[in-house]
């Protein structure tokens, strides 16, 4: 029997920047992976001993098919993540995948809001990057604690756009969060045709009421503890409504990006 | 990968090409990792623990890292024996391995009707009677302590299901060496060794236990020492074969089991890192027993024993 597709891949890391604090940009020779999607995740290895024991998924970033290159974003959480951030340009990498379901209906006409909260801009950044290359018109939202745990505007010029910030301390942008500037953009009559949205859980919550009261249809991308990445374990369950019912679905393999009014969050 | 005639066994009725077994909970129904891994790498794939009825599983946060471990909380989330029936069923014929239904119930009656189902379900190799769940409120562990109900339990499923009887053992029986003897008694013709042992985690920020369950069951390196204990002492009370099981990453860890006692082998957790382990464990048995200049594996089952 003849396997479809590569799992296991070692990646030399190509380059390493710290882009915002604690954010680590890698880039990574990647030739099988650059395919991949915008919301899809890679499932990385974090060292080479038992301890940490489990991979941590990490979203794709930014994927170069033409380059073969892949770039991931990690911010440094906890011990996996700080070991990771130790790692060289010149070393390879463990990773496997590309795992999930990435946002849907990049392609279409329809403007798209892209709604960031933090390092929830890794995977948005990628879908927004995707729609600038098409010509498909689109507008980004990215909120943070202060401009320094954010990457430079820089950043995102450099690949075409200019996302429309808000900083708790008002560094950069409005002050503010930025479910306030997506409140605002809803409340003016040229609705987008949807919105895609990654952040912490209250940041989501806040985001499906205010999509939900505007009825724009709304995608989201969400985080969760994960052992296999394949959907083998059912670690990464969340809840979503199925006819009424409660069912859990899991992060990695039904997701990562859910439909927001199926998936249950604030509500 | 080749099949190696050095590594097949028949374990007791159950015709295996290597003496891996996919642990049941970290294989899914087998096809997870299908794109990917060709599932005859294993000599056998133990399923995701069933039920008569869907169960929709514990609540988030299911899993927690520890230090060389897993500890998960699962809840025995499935979709029940008659999904199982309708649209699994039809397509284990695809593994291409002997697959080896694990069946769990919250009374003796409904291990018995699930076992009775699976006795006319020809696709399945191998029943394995989970009694030592950690992770639900009724059922599961709660019938592996006691050796008096775990022999009328085996003998009830025993009475009703035809093909190769695995009991899976907990350690947190008391005294696992007398809960295996009763389910000798009861007639099961394999061992397996051991679950996952409870354990909990506290998250010091919100000063709540970590997993929505409260408790989970602990999985990985971190508890192979146990584990081999576990398999060596059930090995001297017992005639049937043993599936060893906890924490196994590689051949060296797999060898272990089997010098302890134990004819065969299930993985688990070490698949969420290395989803190619079962070929790299064949391997480095192949390689151990070129070494060694051994014809068969079995020749190593017990060996540590003198």
């Amino acid at each position: 029997m003849e396997r479809k597709a590569e799992i296991a891949h070692r990646c030399l890391l190509l380059d390493k920047s710290e882009i915002a604090r604690g954010w680590h940009l890698f880039e990574l020779e990647a030739p099988l992976l650059a395919c991949a999607e915008p919301g899809q995740f890679v499932h990385l290895r974090t060292g080479c001993s038992s301890d940490p024991l489990l991979r941590r998924p990490i979203s794709i970033h930014y994927a170069d098919a033409a380059a073969g290159r892949i770039r991931l974003l990690v911010q440094v959480s906890g011990r996996g993540t700080a070991l990771l951030a130790r790692s060289s340009p010149g070393e390879e990498l463990d990773l496997l995948g590309p795992f999930g379901r990435g946002f849907p209906f990049l392609d279409e006409a329809a403007p798209a809001l892209f709604v960031a909260g933090g390092i929830g801009m890794a995977p948005l950044f990628f879908a927004a990057a995707q729609r600038q290359r098409a010509g498909l018109p689109f507008e980004f939202i990215l909120g943070g604690r202060s401009s320094a745990f954010l990457p430079p505007e820089e950043y995102f010029l450099d690949h075409g756009f200019a996302p429309l910030t808000a900083t708790e301390d008002g560094s950069r942008g409005l002050r503010g969060l930025a479910t306030a500037l997506l409140e605002k953009r809803l409340a003016e009559a040229n609705r987008p045709g949807r919105i895609h949205a990654c952040g912490p859980m209250p940041m989501l919550t806040r985001v499906v009421e205010l999509a939900r009261a505007a009825g724009v249809p709304l995608h989201l991308s969400l985080e969760s503890r994960m052992a296999c990445g394949v959907g083998a374990c059912l670690g990464c369950a969340v809840p979503v409504k199925v006819q009424g019912n409660i069912e859990y679905r899991r992060v990695c393999r039904d997701g990562p990006v859910f439909d927001g009014e199926a998936v249950c969050i604030g509500n | 990968m080749e099949t190696d005639p050095r590594l097949a066994l028949d374990l007791a009725g159950i015709k295996m090409r290597n003496p891996l077994i996919a642990a049941s909970g970290c294989y899914g129904f087998g096809f997870d990792y299908l794109p990917w891994v060709d599932p005859r790498d294993w000599g056998a794939i133990a399923l995701k623990g069933m039920t008569l009825k869907p169960r929709a599983g514990n609540p988030p946060p299911r899993l927690a890292e520890t230090p060389s471990g897993l500890l998960n909380a699962i809840g025995l989330q499935n979709p029940g024996i008659d999904y199982f029936l309708e649209a699994i069923r039809p397509r284990l014929g695809e593994l291409g391995c002997p697959v080896i239904a694990n069946i769990a119930g919250e009374s003796v009656e409904e291990y018995r009707e699930l076992a009775a189902i699976l006795d006319r379900v020809a696709e399945v190799s191998a029943v394995e009677i989970n009694i030592s769940c950690p992770n639900v409120r009724r059922g599961g562990i709660s019938f592996g302590q006691d050796p008096a109900t775990v022999e009328k339990l085996v003998g009830a499923v025993r009475r009703v299901y035809r093909g190769p009887l695995i009991v899976k053992l907990s350690l947190e029986a008391g005294d696992i060496a007398a809960v295996a003897r009763a389910a000798e008694s009861g007639g099961a013709d394999i061992l397996s060794l051991i679950n996952t042992l409870k354990g909990m985690v506290i998250d010091v920020h919100s000063r709540r236990p970590l997993l929505g369950n409260i408790t989970g069951g602990l999985s990985g390196p971190a508890i192979r020492p146990v584990a081999v204990r576990a398999v060596w002492e059930v090995a001297g009370a017992v005639s049937l074969p043993l599936i060893g099981m906890g924490g196994i990453a590689s051949a060296e860890d797999a060898l272990q089991f089997i010098l302890a006692g134990a004819a065969a082998v299930a993985v688990g957790t070490a698949n969420f890192v290395h989803p190619h382990v079962a070929r790299e464990i064949c391997r480095g048995l192949q390689r151990y027993l070129d070494e060694q200049g051994m014809g068969h594996y079995s020749e190593l089952i017990g060996a540590a024993r003198g």
